[in-house]
C-alpha cells in the first residue's frame, strides 16, 4: 500500500497552498486537478523530482504450462 | 516529493454554505448576529453613517432557495456588516458604523471577507477530504493566521 499525504495552507487571505506528497507520476497530477476543482483556479503548479519516479507497481507473472496429453 | 500548487479561492455555493462561512469568520472577529434585520435598518434610518460595499470579485450565490431580501447582519460596538447576494449573484459585503471613517469601514469589510473566504475554503477542502478517505494528521493555526492541514490516506 502506498502512502499519500497532502499538506494545506489557507493563508489569512484565503489563498490556498497544497503540497501533494509521496505519490508518484499521474498520480498527483489527478490529486492537482481535483483540489483545483474544489478550491477554485490554480495560479502555479510546481512537479518535484518524485514525480518523474516511476510508478510503484507489483507485477505478478502467472504462467502455465500447456501440456498437450500424448 | 511531488507537486506544490498554489490556488484561488472561488466562493461558490448556495446561502447555508454562505451563512456558515460568515458565521465562522464572525465567530473569530468577535462579531455577534443580529437578532433581527429589521431591527437593524431601524437603527440604521436613525443615524448618520458613512457606508462601504465590497464585493466578493470571486464569488456567486446561487439563488436556489434564496429569498431576495435574505442577508445576514453582524455587529460589533457600532459597526454593521450586512452580507447579501447582489443582482447579480455576487457576495457583497456592506460596512456602516456611526463615528467611524470610510477607511476603516473599508478595512473591517476587507477583514471580514478575508476571513470568510478562509472559512469557506476551509470548510469545502476539510469536507471534500473527509470525502475521499483522507485522515487529518495535524491540524494548526500559524503564527500569521494561516491554517495548516495536514492529511493522509493509504491506496493499494
Amino acid at each position: 500500500m502506498a502512502k499519500h499525504e497532502v499538506e494545506i495552507t489557507i493563508s489569512k487571505q484565503g489563498q490556498v497552498r497544497v503540497h501533494v506528497k509521496g505519490v508518484k507520476g499521474k498520480g498527483c497530477l489527478e490529486y492537482a486537478k481535483w483540489l483545483t476543482e474544489i478550491v477554485g483556479k490554480m495560479e502555479s503548479q510546481q512537479l518535484t523530482s518524485e514525480y518523474y519516479e516511476p510508478e510503484t507497481k507489483a507485477r505478478i507473472d502467472l504462467r502455465e504450462d500447456l501440456r498437450t496429453e500424448e | 516529493m511531488s507537486t506544490v500548487l498554489i490556488l484561488t479561492p472561488v466562493i461558490i455555493g448556495g446561502w447555508p454554505v454562505i451563512t456558515a462561512a460568515a458565521a465562522g469568520a464572525a465567530a473569530s472577529l468577535g462579531l455577534v448576529v443580529k437578532e433581527s434585520v429589521k431591527q437593524a435598518v431601524q437603527e440604521s434610518v436613525a443615524n448618520v453613517e458613512e457606508n462601504v460595499e465590497i464585493t466578493l470579485a470571486e464569488s456567486e450565490v446561487l439563488a436556489q432557495n434564496l429569498a431576495t431580501d435574505k442577508e445576514i447582519v453582524l455587529t460589533k460596538g457600532d459597526v454593521e456588516l450586512r452580507i447579501r447576494r447582489d443582482e447579480r449573484g455576487r457576495c457583497t459585503v456592506c460596512a456602516k458604523g456611526k463615528g467611524h471613517s470610510k477607511a476603516e469601514l473599508k478595512q473591517m469589510a476587507e477583514e471580514f471577507t478575508q476571513k470568510m473566504t478562509q472559512c469557506f475554503v476551509y470548510n469545502r477542502v476539510a469536507s471534500e477530504l473527509k470525502n475521499k478517505g483522507f485522515q487529518v494528521i495535524k491540524e494548526e493555526t500559524m503564527q500569521d493566521e494561516s491554517i495548516r492541514i495536514n492529511v493522509r490516506r493509504w491506496v493499494d
